[in-house]
């Protein structure tokens, strides 16, 4: 992670902070900092969301393309997941610098999306399926990436539009796809089953929620919870090089579980919100 | 897809054969009464909560600094632990040493094979390894150094990953890497109601499927535990299941932990006692030969 420099003193000072429920931004331990989203950014895209959390920049755009199945699972589709940690963000992830940040990052995606149903993915069962390529792009860290990917990708899974098939035609064993004229005849996906991971810093004898990159450096070890809609757990690990004692997991998934499911109902109010604004609803980009 | 040119590659297009000969049982029924008979017991004879034997041996190899090999039931794995050396290509000083983990499954070692080049599967274990070992090592005795852990796994039946932790904290040890406490892991698999402790490649394949009842839980628990600490240093789950229940699981297989944590002492322990032991024995071997020796000169 980028390297911040902190000194003892600044370091007791969030430590005595999280204590006291009191932040240094003046937030209890279990509040996310303030939000911006944005879907449908990128005109190229399937579909595409930007989030900023605080400090925290994450552009991701879905691309879609037809796929062979996997012949262990003929009635599913695919979805990969690619992180970029660009160079703006920190010059340490100049070159392969940011690699191993960013293989963290997407392996714990794609094991959190285990419980997404890629059947709605499948086109001809065993021949043919739609296959998600997510394409995350780290612009800015200012901590708490993996809760920020994960509410970006699904916010950008959420406006993702697939073209709709409207026949096959079997021509001497292949399968060749006829597809809606029309660009705009497109099908939503259900991304309903779609986790958010909600990390949980461990400061102090505490659980922290949405640590800034500070806080971070006063941690050793946190847990990251994916949490589905309904609350149930879909993955879960340890991340950071110290150990937790199993009342620290009792309580850190404890929380992990409400906050997840709150942020989830969250997400989902904010997006119909900004569907409901229709398409002619104006684009703020980049620019504010 | 990064190939290797160097290697002879097999056409694009093949895939396993077991695809045909293993047909999965018709009904989701069928597919647990063959896991689980009905006397609640498993294929192999355990009941649920049993783990399978454990063999642990260190210095099997003769030119890492430590070694191990470890087998539970057919799960074999072997890890190797190299010497300190400096962070190749690092211009910075940083005052923990680094663990360098690598995780590989053999290619011959599951039924379908595994390819050379590493898979994002063995790069996500690699850094599942490391995360569990890294609170058990003082990092702060070999600054700016980086320490090589391998585990190579050559025959999958289930539960590698723990396998490959309790291992290669075995090989550190043996490589005399300054250590708080040994780590051991192991797997727990959930379907539905059933638990399965330490589950072999058959029951973790089952786990991975959502049951068709009232109790959807599923899915894999790997919990690694350093048992004189009481710390859990990793805490890997996959698949879905409620909050409350992975509390429970968790809390369960730490202290399933702390029983194995006994096995890899004493297999540390008895290593301790055969060297001193031959120690003892070549130094009275070497007094004799004194004797011997003034002995002749007398004559």
């Amino acid at each position: 992670m980028a390297s911040l420099m902190l000194g003892e003193g600044e370091k007791m000072l969030i430590l005595h902070g999280v204590e006291d429920d009191m932040r240094n931004d003046g937030r209890t331990r279990r509040k996310y900092r303030p939000m911006e989203l944005e879907t449908n950014v990128v005109s190229h895209a399937n579909g595409s969301a930007r989030l900023r959390l605080a400090n925290t920049d994450i552009l991701v755009g879905i691309k879609t393309e037809i796929d062979c199945p996997f012949p262990e699972t003929p009635n599913l589709g695919k979805i990969e997941f690619f992180v970029d940690c660009s160079a703006n963000a920190t010059p340490a992830f100049e070159g392969r610098g940011g690699e191993d940040l960013a293989m963290e990052i997407s392996n714990s995606l794609a094991c959190a999306y285990n419980s997404f149903p890629l059947d709605q993915l499948c086109i001809t069962k065993g021949e043919q399926c739609w296959k998600l390529y997510a394409d995350i792009l780290i612009l800015e860290c200012g901590g708490n990436l993996y809760d920020a990917v994960s509410i970006a990708v699904k916010a950008a899974l959420s406006s993702t539009e697939v073209p709709k098939v409207v026949g096959t035609v079997l021509d001497g064993g292949t399968v060749d796809l006829v597809l809606s004229d029309d660009p705009f005849d497109c099908q939503k996906l259900d991304v309903r089953r779609a986790p958010l991971l909600v990390t949980l810093c461990k400061i102090g004898d505490f659980c922290v929620v949405d640590p800034t990159a500070e806080e971070e450096m006063c941690s050793v070890a946190s847990m990251v919870v994916s949490v589905l809609e309904n609350g149930t757990v879909s993955s879960s690990f340890k991340c950071g090089a110290g150990s937790l004692h199993s009342e620290t997991v009792k309580e850190a998934l404890k929380i992990g579980k409400e906050v997840g499911q709150s942020l989830n109902q969250e997400l989902e109010e904010i997006l119909l919100e900004e569907q409901n604004l229709g398409p002619k609803r104006e684009l703020f980009g980049f620019l504010k | 897809m990064p190939v290797d040119s160097r290697r002879l590659q097999g056409p694009e297009t093949t895939f396993s054969y077991h695809l045909y000969v293993n047909k999965q049982p018709q009904t989701h029924s069928q597919w647990v009464k063959q896991v689980l008979k009905s006397n609640g017991k498993r294929s192999d004879g355990r009941k649920l909560d049993d783990i399978r034997k454990i063999f642990l041996k260190t210095s099997v190899m003769s030119q890492a600094k430590g070694s191990a090999y470890i087998e539970v039931g057919n799960t074999k794995v072997i890890c190797s632990a190299f010497d300190p050396r400096e962070i190749p290509n690092n211009n910075k000083f940083s005052l923990n040493g680094e663990l360098f983990c690598e995780f590989k499954f053999a290619n011959f070692s599951q039924k379908k094979r595994r390819g050379f080049i590493r898979d994002a599967e063995e790069k996500d274990l690699s850094v599942c390894l490391k995360r569990a070992l890294e609170p058990a090592v003082c990092r702060h005795e070999f600054p700016n150094f980086q320490v090589d852990v391998y585990a190579l796994v050559l025959e999958d039946d289930g539960s590698a990953l723990a396998a490959a932790i309790t291992c290669a904290s075995l090989a550190l040890a043996d490589a005399s890497i300054p250590m708080y406490d040994l780590v051991t892991a192991l797997t727990l698999g959930v379907h539905g109601d059933h638990k399965f402790l330490d589950p072999t490649s058959e029951e973790e394949r089952l786990c991975c499927h959502e049951p068709p009842g009232q109790n959807k839980n599923h899915g894999l628990i790997v919990l690694a535990y350093a048992t004189e600490l009481q710390q859990v240093t990793q805490l890997k789950q996959i698949g879905v299941m409620d909050s409350e229940f992975l509390i429970e699981a968790s809390n369960s297989l730490s202290s399933h932990c702390s029983q194995t944590h006994k096995l890899s002492q004493q297999c540390l322990a008895q290593v301790v006692l055969k060297t001193t032991k031959e120690k003892k024995r070549l130094l009275e071997l070497g007094e004799t030969f004194k004797k011997m020796d003034v002995g002749s000169q007398k004559d």
